[in-house]
């Protein structure tokens, strides 16, 4: 029997009188699944998370949580749930420490010395009021109070905001043990390159609907590379623009450039008519292709880095 | 304040008698003004027949806002409802924790009168005392009760802080006009001003007292279940 899947809408839809928030979400995350949540500010990635928390109520649709309905059984999902709001607070005056004590009082049975494992990790300073603290520091303090009692599912909202490139590292490193140990995490983020690292699917959503739910391999597989061909003397297009995939091809100084999706061989085969001194096949980031979807909607048009 | 007030009154008792025998019977019937003959009757007067219900109101709305609303504009509030909490317990906590402030604080104020008239020699009776400043507090649960309320359409702090107490002031305001114009007596049953009483010189009407905290109960049950339903946005 396949596990329970630990997220899953049903054209899920929060209408706002002002006509944003989002339309028909239809999705299933995987339980022990890491699973990125990628848009712009405005796209409705936190309206989602919102109404998956049962903190705003859909319009339309239905979500569920670890199997259990996200309004009726609000309660029990928050249960096996940890959660980093987008803009982590928890008022100035407080430290850590306490917020820890409060969560552990709130969440029967949590283990405080895992939060005291964390914040060394992290290099959390527990003991300092929040706001005494800058955005990457309670940030931190947000981190730990969503993971320390281990929970089933980590839904994160932009989750290294803030963060220095080392403590990204470390909380990469979260996230990995998290799905070894069988967690699933959804992240929302604008971090594409750490998305591309750790993210076993991502969903892309614009303008409150959701246009991809890809494996991350897929789509960077799917998405169209650059070719820079190097020849010497003259090149014609006219063989390339018969070869299937091929986009756009072009004359440029001392050779030819084009866009490319599919099997590379044809292609090998049309360029073996050239004099070629210089290949060069890009293949495009994960930042490309989230950028492509906002120019035309589409993974084809993403555009190549170097490789 | 209070205290102030029960230590200066043997200086000022006798001049008070001959400024209060001037007043208008409806004036003074309105404002719950005595013949002050006596430290009970001036501390009502002065203190707990409007300033000390309308302070301690406020301070209940606000200490309500503050767990409500402001955990809401801290973030605190989304913190809180990611662990296994239901709405309506944040709700009652909130309402709790401002229904033990306020007592704390009258207790206080009790405390400090009764040392005062100690030093002035007012001869303040504790068990008057007791009953003046005790029949506040199912006051403060109304309060508390109805920036609860205000809470479920509302998560400013300065919004329900000042729709709780408007709502209080407007009570009184009926109240008072009711007791004015005795064409207009009936609007006095909408203030829960008119059950307040004037304990300190008659003692705590049982009645009254449980009436207006089980109102204040009443409203939190209200106010939990609009909280429960309302969006909790970003």
């Amino acid at each position: 029997m396949s596990p329970v899947a630990a997220i899953e809408t049903d054209r899920l839809s929060k209408v706002y009188p002002g006509g944003h928030g989002i339309e028909d979400v239809t999705m299933t995350v995987e339980a022990g699944e890491v699973f990125g949540f990628l848009g712009p500010n405005g796209a409705g990635k936190t309206t989602t998370i919102r109404a998956l928390l049962d903190l705003i109520h859909p319009t339309a649709g239905s979500a569920r949580i670890l199997g259990l309905d996200s309004r009726r059984d609000s309660v029990a999902i928050r249960r096996q749930l940890g959660n980093l709001p987008g803009d982590f607070g928890f008022g100035r005056e407080t430290t850590g420490r306490r917020a820890v004590e409060l969560m552990v009082r709130l969440r029967d049975g949590a283990d405080p010395a895992r939060a005291d494992e964390l914040a060394q990790r992290f290099r959390a300073d527990l003991d300092r009021p929040l706001g005494e603290l800058s955005r990457g520091n309670r940030q931190k303090i947000g981190l730990i109070l969503a993971a320390f009692h281990r929970p089933a599912l980590l839904v994160l909202d932009e989750p290294t905001g803030g963060l220095d490139p080392m403590m990204q590292e470390e909380f990469l490193g979260l996230v990995d043990e998290e799905r070894d140990r069988g967690a699933t995490v959804f992240l929302s983020s604008h971090e594409l390159d750490e998305v591309e690292r750790i993210c076993d699917r991502v969903g892309i959503v614009r303008e409150g609907r959701l246009i991809a739910v890809e494996r991350v391999p897929d789509l960077l597989g799917r998405a169209r590379r650059k070719v820079t061909v190097r020849v010497s003397g003259q090149a014609d297009l006219d063989d390339l623009r018969r070869v299937p995939g091929v986009v756009d091809p072009r004359a440029i100084e001392g050779g030819i450039s084009f866009g490319f999706a599919g099997d590379l061989d044809p292609v090998v085969k049309a360029l073996a008519g050239f004099h070629v001194t210089d290949l060069e096949v890009s293949r495009p980031t994960l930042e490309e292709v989230f950028l492509g979807y906002y120019e035309g909607g589409s993974a084809d048009k993403g555009a190549g880095g170097s490789t | 304040m209070s205290a102030f007030i029960v230590v200066i009154y043997p200086s000022v008792q006798g001049a008070l008698t001959k400024v209060v025998a001037q007043y208008p019977e409806g004036l003074k019937q309105a404002f719950g003004i005595g013949e002050l003959s006596n430290v009970e009757q001036y501390l009502h007067g002065e203190m707990l027949s409007l300033i000390v219900p309308l302070a301690v109101g406020y301070l209940a709305a606000r200490a309500v806002a503050s767990d409500l609303s402001g955990a809401a504009e801290s973030g605190r509030l989304d913190v809180v409802l990611s662990a296994p909490v239901p709405r309506a317990a944040v709700c009652a906590a909130a309402f709790l924790a401002s229904a033990v402030e306020v007592a704390v604080v009258l207790a206080l104020t009790l405390i400090l009168s009764l040392f005062g008239s100690v030093v002035a020699g007012s001869g303040l009776g504790v068990g008057d005392a007791i009953q003046g400043f005790a029949a506040v507090w199912p006051l403060a649960l109304v309060a508390c009760g109805l920036a609860v309320v205000v809470s479920g359409f509302s998560l400013k702090t300065s919004v329900v802080t000042g729709a709780a107490t408007g709502i209080l002031v407007a009570m009184y305001v009926l109240d008072l006009v009711g007791k004015l114009d005795s064409g207009l007596s009936w609007v006095r049953y909408a203030s829960i001003f008119k059950y307040y009483g004037n304990a300190i010189e008659t003692g705590i009407e049982p009645l009254a007292f449980v009436g207006l905290a089980c109102l204040g109960a009443a409203l939190l049950a209200l106010g939990a279940m609009l909280f429960a339903r309302r969006d909790l946005a970003a």
